[in-house]
């Protein structure tokens, strides 16, 4: 899943397993303990603070771990069966439904649009770069107080803006009344931070389509609307995938944004703002294990799906 | 096939570190063994949701016990993750935090604090403290109340002049006519403040409602009281939500939490009214002109119930000692000195302002009060000792359930939800009790 | 390429501008009024009388909150800093094998590494907190920059791997015939060949780490640890916070990141590609 941004040869070791300096050779039937001693801090790290802090999430979600219910024991199915049982995780499957459909669509178009923007040099592109990727470099939290600051009922700028230009006649509540605009408000935040990054992945597939293909098309009368149809998108699916996979990725897994901007109400709770719920307000550490496997299961199939339906090998 | 065989040995390895790890995450069941009981030249580290004490205070409290104490001042919400977190994990955060009256049922189910009879002479305590008994569990006191906070009602008695209401409100019904009197004159647009935020607040504020309108929220065995169309409970939630509808509320109240909405409606004088207020709020917040423009203009109000004055729940702020408190002696001695009375009439203000503890509401205990009331330093201090004498009670009369936390969020939501109208107050109060029903049987 | 008329263009750049510049434009505008100004209705485009009161309320004000942002905005740099160091040095070594050497359980290795990726970081945080209490590492430095290592070696040992995977090898090749070492090589040769790779992955490092809030909210407990996100979240949890001051303490939190994103544009867009993920 890389995208090829520098020149020169490629040796992709895995999964293509050609290797360079230092293999075989004269050495090669003695044990090499370089390689072993290189990896093993970052062995150690993945092992101890991610391989088993996930083991255990997959582990306990099929037990009974509740700091009121005590002691901890095997349960079988019996958490996932709890938590299809509740309203409020129902409720925020479909709000975290909908953040996803939003994110990834408005995100990838939005990318498209400013990748395509973007792909032929002139004076100032890289200061348009540099401003482009301002959201993407800033902590969601603290976007939250700056969207507060956007969405406000009392003081926000769009009611300000929207009055002026009488497109309203008086202040609306656009977080929290209506559960669409809401999600909808929620989710433009998150975009406005993933969108950087799908616009450079959809930028450098757009680097790669050779210009003799433009050149054909323009001898061939085609319009810019029919080159971007015909050449660009097709062409640019390698990175619109990967713009979509990272979108994908974020939008299952949505937290700071709803949870800053909108509390813990139903209008617009995502499903990892449940597990932290369960886990930290009700204490049942079992059924919110049980959670955060369906989410990371939901978000491998959900990233396979998207690379399998857009994903092309382009070749020259 | 050796890459195979690798492979296995790694899986294996990894097998191993995971089933320890699983081991002694879960198999640690030890509470409370590692605390010291020095007192002497210990620094403890108190955890609560608000400012300290002047800095003098609590010099003067180090130089008479040899305890330094250092102040950690975190919101509430974060501060009930890390007390989730650290008591889970098992380890030291603070020698001494908050114990609100909301968690008492599940922190004294969990065990997560020493019980506080082993440190203080409880048995006398309760007779000082009325509250005490909303910080006991299973036989166990669980905390101490340090302050007396509970809910009362909040009107600007310039706004309700104005609106041409001389004689205030006694019952609900003439409370809520005047509210439209108030809207209807144009005095105040939106005339009553309610935080639709889905938060504690919010809950808090329909608790209160519901014991104006002369009922209770569960009963002894953790029962839903409220699911009835003429139940107490029921009409309090149609009350609020009518409010809203009716634009007595500020439409952009659905997003506005408790205290958001005391300081930048009620305090900027954009209502008239806030039903469920904090008491102390008047003399911390309302009377301050740095952070007020109204002033000298409100006023506590005896809470307008069925047929006259209802009750005033009580919300007091306690604090305890966790199990995992590095010294646990010590901490005792810290919040003995942090609740005796004459502390607690110096924060709320008895000699002057240098001893104020900032947003500090009412002493719990009785003496601080009566000492506070005479030497007249309370806004509303004749009217706030003879509530909490006379009418404050607790939500709960047998203890907060220990699973109140997932009711609360069950109920904040749901009434939210029914003031967005996406949910009609029916389904919201069905949603409330079904999660009563479910967590107490 | 079909010319596209000029205003298209023109119209995209203008969208890009806006997009980014409108609300952070917007706190910083915040950030420099007064409270009263803030709740005009409608409300001032341009401050009516630019004021950096918030600011030095903030920064040299004495009190609880300057207290607060000034040892958290310390906190985050020790913890940022720290944690980019070592993730930086582990990620090359381990980049290095993983690009130039064959040993056994190697894809398996790197398999499993970027698979973490892939799981969502809020899954582990309970068992993660309880390896931290552990080793009695809650509430410290280590402990967070711990935390943070493992979550973000994966994505640099990843975008360093590929970027030592496209140097041309030939060079280290030839070394090897001189007889010089493989760490020889690593050192003389292929540092400073991949430097473009390394400084884009700590700047990235450095910008993930800067955004963290879940993790030090519940790993830290008081300020000898809390980072600055986590000390601004609690200010606005707390809605007593005058929101110019809100505002103000955001455009602090938000000024260095924004200054490497600007700065350094060009190696933070070199590193993403080659990660080619978030």
């Amino acid at each position: 899943m890389t995208v090829g941004t520098h020149s020169g040869r490629r040796h992709d070791v895995p999964p293509t397993g050609t290797a360079g300096p230092g293999r075989a050779g004269p050495r090669g039937r003695r044990f090499d303990l370089l390689p072993y001693a290189l990896v093993t801090p970052l062995a150690l790290f993945i092992l101890a603070l991610a391989l088993v802090p996930a083991g255990v999430t997959i582990v306990q979600s099929f037990f009974r771990v509740d700091e009121l219910d005590p002691p901890t024991r095997f349960n079988g199915l019996a958490n996932f069966r709890d938590l299809f049982a509740d309203g409020a995780i129902r409720s925020s499957l479909v709000n975290t439904g909908l953040y996803v459909v939003i994110g990834v669509l408005l995100s990838t178009v939005l990318g498209i649009v400013m990748a395509v923007t973007l792909q032929r040099p002139f004076r100032g592109r890289s200061i348009l770069i540099a401003v482009l990727i301002l959201p993407w470099a800033l902590p969601g939290v603290v976007e939250g107080l700056v969207w507060t600051g956007i969405w406000d009922a009392n003081i926000g700028l769009l009611n300000s803006v929207l009055t002026s230009t009488h497109l309203i006649s008086h202040y609306q509540v656009f977080l929290g009344q209506h559960r669409f605009l809401t999600i909808l408000a929620i989710e433009l935040v998150q975009v406005w931070q993933m969108t950087p990054l799908s616009t450079l992945l959809i930028l450098a597939s757009l680097q790669n389509i050779p210009s003799e293909l433009y050149e054909a098309a323009v001898l061939d009368g085609c319009t810019p609307w029919q080159a971007l149809r015909r050449i660009t998108l097709p062409l640019a699916r390698p990175g619109i995938a990967i713009a979509m996979v990272q979108a994908v990725i974020a939008t299952l897994n949505v937290f700071d944004q709803p949870y800053v901007l909108n509390g813990s109400a139903d209008t617009g709770a995502s499903l990892t703002m449940q597990t932290y719920f369960i886990s930290f307000q009700n204490l049942d550490f079992g059924e919110g294990y049980a959670l955060s496997l369906l989410i990371t299961v939901a978000t491998l199939i959900l990233s396979l799906g998207v690379v399998k339906l857009v994903y092309r090998q382009v070749e020259f | 096939m050796t890459a195979f065989r690798y492979s296995r040995t790694v899986y294996l390895a990894g097998a191993l570190v995971l089933v320890g790890a699983v081991a002694t995450g879960c198999g640690g069941g030890k509470s409370g063994s590692g605390g010291s009981d020095k007192t002497t030249g210990v620094t403890i580290t108190v955890a609560l949701a608000t400012e300290p004490p002047p800095q003098a205070s609590i010099d003067a409290f180090t130089k008479s016990t040899g305890i330094t104490v250092k102040w950690t001042n975190t919101d509430w919400d974060s501060l009930q993750t890390k007390i989730a977190a650290a008591a889970t994990a098992k380890t030291y955060f603070a020698d001494a935090t908050d114990v609100d009256w909301s968690r008492v049922g599940q922190l004294g189910k969990l065990n997560w604090f020493y019980p506080m009879e082993n440190y203080l002479d409880t048995k006398a305590l309760a007779a000082e403290m009325p509250q005490l008994t909303s910080f006991s569990s299973n036989g166990h006191v669980v905390g101490i109340p340090y302050d007396a906070s509970f809910l009362v009602t909040t009107v600007n008695k310039k706004l309700f002049t104005k609106a041409g209401i001389s004689t205030m409100p006694t019952t609900i019904d003439e409370y809520t006519a005047d509210l439209k009197q108030i809207k209807s004159k144009n005095v105040a647009q939106y005339p009553l403040n309610i935080p639709f935020a889905a938060a504690e607040g919010l809950s808090t504020y329909w608790y209160q409602t519901t014991a104006a309108f002369g009922g209770t929220i569960l009963d002894g065995s953790g029962k839903p009281q409220f699911a009835t169309p003429d139940s107490p409970g029921y009409r309090a939630a149609q009350w609020m939500v009518d409010a809203i509808k009716q634009g007595l509320v500020p439409p952009g109240n659905i997003n506005v939490a408790d205290s958001q909405g005391q300081q930048t409606l009620m305090a900027k004088g954009v209502v008239a009214s806030t039903f469920a207020d904090y008491s102390g709020n008047v003399g911390s917040l309302y009377s301050v002109p740095a952070s007020s423009t109204v002033v000298d203009q409100v006023a506590y109000l005896s809470t307008p119930g069925v047929g006259g004055a209802g009750p005033n729940m009580s919300n007091p702020d306690g604090i305890g000692i966790p199990r995992q408190a590095k010294y646990p002696a010590a901490a005792a001695k810290f919040i003995d000195w942090f609740t005796n009375a004459q502390n607690q009439a110096d924060f709320a203000g008895a000699s002057g302002p240098d001893k104020v503890m900032p947003g500090y509401f009412l002493p719990s205990r009785l003496a601080g009060m009566t000492e506070l009331t005479e030497k007249g330093k309370l806004i509303g201090g004749q009217q706030l000792a003879d509530l909490l004498k006379n009418s404050a009670k607790p939500v709960f009369p047998q203890g907060a359930p220990s699973w109140y936390p997932e009711f609360s969020k069950s109920v904040y939501t749901s009434l939210h939800a029914a003031a967005t109208g996406s949910m009609s107050v029916d389904d919201a109060i069905k949603a409330m009790a079904g999660t009563a029903n479910k967590l107490s049987s | 390429m079909p010319r596209r008329r000029p205003w298209v263009r023109t119209l995209g750049i203008l969208f890009i501008v806006l997009w980014s510049l409108v609300p952070l434009y917007w706190t910083l505008n915040t950030s420099l009024q007064t409270d009263a100004q803030i709740s005009a209705k409608p409300a001032h485009y341009l401050p009516p009388s630019p004021t950096l009161s918030n600011y030095h309320a903030l920064l040299s004000g004495a009190g609880e909150i300057p207290d607060t942002i000034r040892r958290s905005s310390i906190n985050i740099v020790v913890e940022c800093t720290a944690a980019t160091i070592v993730t930086v040095v582990l990620a090359t070594l381990a980049a290095y094998a993983f690009a130039r050497m064959r040993f056994r359980g190697r894809n398996l290795l790197f398999y499993a590494v970027l698979a973490t990726m892939a799981f969502p970081a809020y899954t582990t945080l309970i068992p993660l907190y309880r390896i931290m209490s552990l080793f009695g590492l809650v509430n410290t430095y280590t402990g967070i920059v711990l935390v943070y290592v493992s979550g973000f070696l994966p994505l640099a040992t990843w975008i360093l791997h590929s970027y030592m995977t496209s140097l041309p090898i030939a060079i280290e090749e030839a070394g090897q015939v001189d007889g010089a070492s493989r760490m020889q090589i690593l050192w003389r040769i292929v540092l400073p060949l991949a430097w473009p790779g390394i400084v884009s992955t700590a700047i990235i490092t450095f910008l993930f780490a800067w955004a963290q809030f879940l993790f030090p909210l519940v790993l830290s407990s008081d300020l000898s640890t809390q980072p600055l996100t986590v000390a601004i979240a609690a200010l606005q949890g707390r809605h007593t916070v005058p929101f110019g001051l809100l505002n103000a303490a955001g455009v602090l939190a938000l000024a260095v990141p924004a200054v490497i994103a600007v700065a350094l544009n060009r190696f933070i867009v070199n590193g993403l590609l080659s990660g080619s993920v978030k």
